[in-house]
């Protein structure tokens, strides 16, 4: 088979790859753009405000960090991330502790990522 | 065979301790996250395939895999066995296939970062056969809705002295939208680009597309995709339906 013959299959090859992955790129900025302005899905980021919101009932910055990053990393290896206004606040502690074998959290984890969801509620 | 089943029941008589590994919303892509650190998964595939052009051949393909965070953003998996069952009007019985390790490392989180990324190496040996695979994992979580996407580039190497040679090029894109807590719906569409001996003269091209459903309870999930082909490939199968059951070890 001759060289230019490769050549030409190799960017058919290309272009059809290319198609879909800008259907791929397409799709996540649709959806992406479209949230903007209207709805942020990343829980709120650990603040001092945050914190002095819970004036300092929840545990300390430090804590909220650790939980914040347990909830957007542990969490989602099942489901996908609540809002932590769905449930009360009298409801987290039953719902972690429900979750918390499944997620492999020590106690002092299962405590931080539920400082970090009761903080953002009182804010 | 006697030991591979006594294997198979120990590993079941072991799944009532220790931790969960994770869900799969979907079963032809793999997610970005990964187990969390020192949780163990014991995962079984069950895939039907019916193909009918030239002639109606059934296959059903059996995977029995453990999964194991080594660290938060390192997963092992071991594939423990690769075996099928194929019916066809000359021949019809159980078969061994191969054994496999796969290992994915984690690299940014998909719901923090602008995109999730995992990338995946596997290693599989069986009967006459060896095969290289490599994966690039995106993942984007929009609240409910998980969109993912898959590259995948396969080197298989199979036949006496394994003198056959094929590359696969696929990607898998998928979408899953969180009905409920413990179910999710979505649609999974693999594009398979075959090089048979690595050379694209035969330009084979598969297009599959179809629907999924995962329902996850305590600690176990099943989650079943049927894919149809969209094209219309000889040797192909027409429908597949796969079925992964995960129970926490």
């Amino acid at each position: 088979m001759s060289r230019i013959s490769k050549c030409e299959q190799f960017l058919e090859l290309v272009s059809e790859m290319r198609r879909l992955v800008i259907f791929a790129i397409g799709l996540v900025c649709l959806v992406d753009f479209n949230s903007c302005g209207t709805t942020s899905f990343a829980p709120p980021p650990v603040t001092s405000e945050l914190s002095r919101a819970g004036k300092g009932q929840h545990g300390d910055i430090a804590m909220l960090r650790e939980g914040r990053t347990l909830f957007v990393s542990r969490c989602i290896e099942c489901h996908t991330l609540p809002t932590v206004s769905q449930h009360s606040a009298r409801e987290w502690p039953r719902l972690i502790d429900e979750m918390a074998g499944r997620a492999n959290l020590k106690p002092a984890e299962r405590e931080a990522v539920l400082a970090y969801i009761l903080a953002v509620r009182t804010q | 065979m006697k030991k591979f089943l006594s294997l198979c029941i120990l590993t079941l008589a072991f799944s009532a301790s220790i931790s969960f590994g994770g869900v799969r919303h979907f079963t032809f892509l793999y997610e970005a996250p990964t187990s969390a650190r020192g949780s163990a998964e014991l995962e079984n595939w069950v895939t039907w395939k019916r193909t009918t052009d030239p002639e109606r051949f059934d296959q059903v393909d059996f995977r029995h895999e453990i999964e194991y965070g080594v660290t938060d953003r390192f997963q092992v998996s071991v594939y423990l066995a690769d075996w099928f069952y194929e019916a066809d009007p000359e021949h019809s019985g159980f078969s061994y296939s191969d054994s496999a390790i796969e290992l994915i490392y984690n690299l940014t989180n998909p719901v923090d970062d602008p995109i999730g990324l995992s990338v995946y190496g596997e290693i599989k040996a069986g009967d006459r056969l060896v095969e290289l695979e490599s994966k690039l994992i995106a993942q984007k979580n929009f609240g409910p809705l998980i969109l993912v996407y898959n590259a995948t580039l396969e080197a298989v190497w199979e036949g006496n002295d394994l003198i056959e040679r094929e590359g696969e090029f696929s990607q898998v894109l998928g979408a899953s939208y969180e009905i409920s807590p413990p179910i999710s719906v979505g649609v999974e569409l693999l594009h398979e680009f075959v090089f048979p001996k690595w050379r694209d003269e035969e330009n084979i091209r598969n297009l599959f597309v179809g629907p999924n459903v995962s329902y996850r309870s305590r600690n176990w999930f099943v989650t079943v995709t049927g894919l149809a082909q969209a094209t219309d490939t000889e040797d192909e199968p027409d429908f597949q339906v796969r079925t992964i059951f995960g129970i926490g070890l």
